[in-house]
């Protein structure tokens, strides 16, 4: 079987010839999705690969994108050796479609290839995001791609690859949580903002990309394939479907996600979103959904589930964001914070 | 409203992007040309190329054109359009004595086989500058010199000398065959990813394409306290490196082209066993005239084979670090939104500055009114 389309893109008889082909508007002597056919195939064997060993860390030859690095180029190039013609791509930077990254990713996409584009989550088949999940419950045949600045959560304790990949190997993530109860006897609690560490079907710790926690519980048992691909450090990993997905914590200091307490959207009033704080000219604070595109629904559509296209299956997704209102809890998401038994401090803290 | 999300989408890049073109025109001068900057700005173009890793003057002519002198940029460019290329054919290996010099010095023997040959360059002008060139356009100096047309020589090696009295402990060589017997590939950073214990070839090809700046801070730092690599240059070479491949009918060794490289080897004194010190060697070897990138990237391979506990002799710290397309990129991404981000730490300082304050007023109680708070 042979994919090679080389010989489409044409191999440049001298530097004039390329200097003439670069005079073109369009993007004429690139391949389809821009990369070529065999770095594709590279990439989606990756992405296999991170599926068969779900968290672990699958190298792969970066290339280097017509993207600075650091902006998307990993999640570039799994979305774009995923992209085939029937696909409907969205792509969302820290929750927004029309952010100025965000549409620079698209514009590549949607010049390079003959997909549709869309802001509309449930619409999507592909998504690629940085640093969020959207607040709409993804599906079976969706595909989250995130992008990923740090790939290892040991990053945190050790600067070293080498002697992180060993750790990886014999599973030995105790200078992780010796790192967390530091956390605990320092502060009172843990201190991770963003990039909570999670174990992955119990095996390999991986990190979420900065993803806020409250999207950590997203992660876990869900209906749909999440790759994380970081095209700087040349990693991608995956949490296949129905994975499950930890994050650390310990028996007295339970895993907690932001909590807005008493605020809601000040657009479309959700009080079950991720929020961020808006300081108005006047020096008000204010709080707005952070996913705009489903605000934007929530804004037409007040009573809108966060699984509405799912045909009544009413999967709840991520953690509420008011205590007091109380969200079909799935077995296996998370407390949020609950009261804590502040007497029975334990030595050993680890449950483990 | 107060509440605008900084939207954009791409009418406002392509307008962006149209005011940055504008500030390249906006001049009353003519505009160079793509042969102008190529002819005048090699060294420009020279960056580009060797950090781009990719040999092309006339592109990276372009390329500077098109980033507006910005060199990061250009190797950017270049490298972005150097990864859409089929990759056809390997080079057979040429050795650096087939370099057709036009520079050579050596700083470890005065009179060297070959002789010194200074060639071209700033070393010893004295940095005035010359307003002469502000409305002139300058004339060729050597315009009436007498140079012969005789091909310059092929130089013995300087390092030929010390090999051959035994007293460089030259590096493993990469095996040529692999375990099944095969011979294996040579190594290409940009088809396979780094990982860690990195072989020399990778070493070597990653500093080749680092950024020039911070090849030369990483070896300047084993110069100036953190680390012990002080080398002796056995020389710095300029020239024209030619560029062999099998014919593909024919099967013979063909030279196809030539590229511009600058070369240089050092040695660093190895006392690791007394009774037989020797000389460790370190090589640079990068695309056009950068002679401080070639130094620098000689004296970080020497580093990294010592492996000891400085900064620059820890492979992933450099190799780590050295990419200019990697640093800058990930630098300048600090320009994008972090408003998830920011909201999950100011999260996490708010929540421990209450647990904190509630402790000071009643420590008992602190635990459970911060959970609950939460």
């Amino acid at each position: 079987m042979t994919d090679r389309t080389a010989d489409s893109v044409g191999t440049p008889e001298s530097v004039d010839a390329i200097l003439d082909s670069l005079d073109t508007d369009s993007l004429a002597g690139y391949n389809y999705a821009y990369l070529d056919e065999h770095t594709k195939r590279e990439v989606r064997r990756s992405i296999l690969s991170a599926i068969a060993l779900p968290g672990h860390q699958v190298p792969f030859a970066s290339r280097a994108m017509p993207l600075a690095r650091g902006w998307g180029t990993g999640g570039m190039q799994a979305s774009l050796s995923l992209l085939g013609p029937q696909d409907t791509f969205k792509v969302i930077d820290q929750g927004s479609d029309e952010s100025v990254n965000a549409a620079n990713i698209r514009r590549l996409a949607a010049k390079t290839t003959d997909i549709e584009t869309t802001t509309d989550a449930t619409a999507a088949s592909i998504i690629q995001s940085r640093h969020r999940i959207p607040e709409a419950v993804l599906d079976e045949d969706q595909i989250l791609v995130l992008q990923v600045p740090v790939t290892d959560a040991l990053r945190r304790v050790d600067g070293s690859d080498d002697a992180n990949r060993r750790r990886h190997a014999h599973r030995n993530y105790s200078k992780m949580w010796v790192a967390l109860y530091e956390n605990v006897v320092e502060y009172g609690e843990i201190k991770l903002s963003s990039r909570y560490p999670v174990m992955v079907a119990g095996r390999y710790l991986m990190d979420p990309s900065p993803i806020p926690r409250w999207d950590v519980p997203k992660l876990d048992d869900a209906d749909n394939l999440f790759v994380f691909a970081a095209g700087r450090e040349a990693r991608i990993y995956a949490v296949p479907p129905h994975t499950d997905v930890e994050p650390l914590a310990f028996e007295d200091r339970e895993f907690q996600v932001e909590r807005f307490p008493g605020q809601a959207c000040r657009r479309c009033g959700s009080t079950d979103t991720f929020l961020i704080e808006v300081e108005t000219d006047d020096g008000e604070r204010q709080y707005a959904c952070n996913d705009t595109s489903f605000c934007q629904k929530r804004s037409a559509s007040p009573a809108l589930s966060k699984a509405h296209h799912r045909e009544g299956d009413d999967h709840a997704w991520g953690p509420p964001t008011d205590p007091s209102i109380s969200v079909p809890e799935r077995s296996a998401s998370p407390a949020g914070a609950t009261a804590d038994d502040a007497e029975t401090s334990r030595e050993e803290g680890d449950r483990r | 409203m107060g509440y605008v999300a900084v939207e954009a989408g791409e009418d406002v890049i392509q307008r962006a992007e149209e005011l940055f073109e504008k500030q390249r025109v906006d001049g009353e001068s003519d505009q160079l040309s793509v042969e102008q900057v190529d002819d005048q700005f090699g060294r420009l173009t020279d960056r580009a190329m060797s950090e781009g890793g990719v040999y092309a003057p006339r592109l990276a002519a372009l390329a500077v054109k098109q980033a507006q002198g910005d060199t990061a940029e250009a190797a950017f460019l270049l490298r972005a359009y150097r990864s859409t290329l089929e990759r056809f054919d390997e080079t057979v290996p040429t050795s650096p004595a087939r370099i057709r010099p036009s520079r050579r010095v050596s700083p470890a023997y005065k009179d060297v086989p070959g002789g010194q040959v200074l060639g071209a360059t700033k070393d010893y002008t004295q940095r005035l500058l010359d307003f002469d060139l502000a409305d002139d356009d300058g004339v060729d100096p050597t315009a009436d010199w007498d140079i012969d047309a005789e091909s310059p020589p092929n130089l013995r090696n300087v390092l030929a000398v010390l090999r051959s009295e035994g007293l460089v402990h030259d590096p493993e060589p990469p095996a040529e065959t692999d375990d099944a017997g095969e011979a294996t590939p040579p190594v290409d950073t940009t088809r396979e990813p780094v990982t860690f214990p990195a072989s020399r070839a990778a070493v070597l090809q990653e500093l080749a394409r680092g950024e020039t700046g911070a090849i030369t801070a990483l070896g300047y730092s084993e110069l100036r306290g953190y680390g012990q690599v002080h080398p002796t240059l056995g020389e710095v070479r300029t020239g024209e490196l030619p560029v062999v491949i099998e014919h593909p009918y024919t099967g013979d060794e063909v030279e196809v082209t030539t590229t511009e490289v600058t070369e240089t080897e050092c040695v660093v004194p190895r006392y690791e066993t007394a009774d037989e010190p020797q000389f460790s060697f370190g090589y640079g070897c990068v695309f056009g005239r950068t002679e401080r990138k070639a130094i620098g990237m000689s004296i970080l391979d020497a580093a990294i084979q010592l492996d000891g506990s400085e900064p620059a002799q820890d492979a992933e710290f450099v190799l780590d670090l050295v990419d200019g397309i990697d640093s800058f990129g990930f630098i300048e991404h600090l320009k994008l939104p972090h408003y998830v981000t920011f909201q999950s730490i100011l999260d996490r300082i708010r929540s421990i500055r209450r647990r904190t304050a509630d402790a000071t007023s009643d420590e008992a109680a602190s635990t459970a009114e911060v959970s609950a708070d939460d």
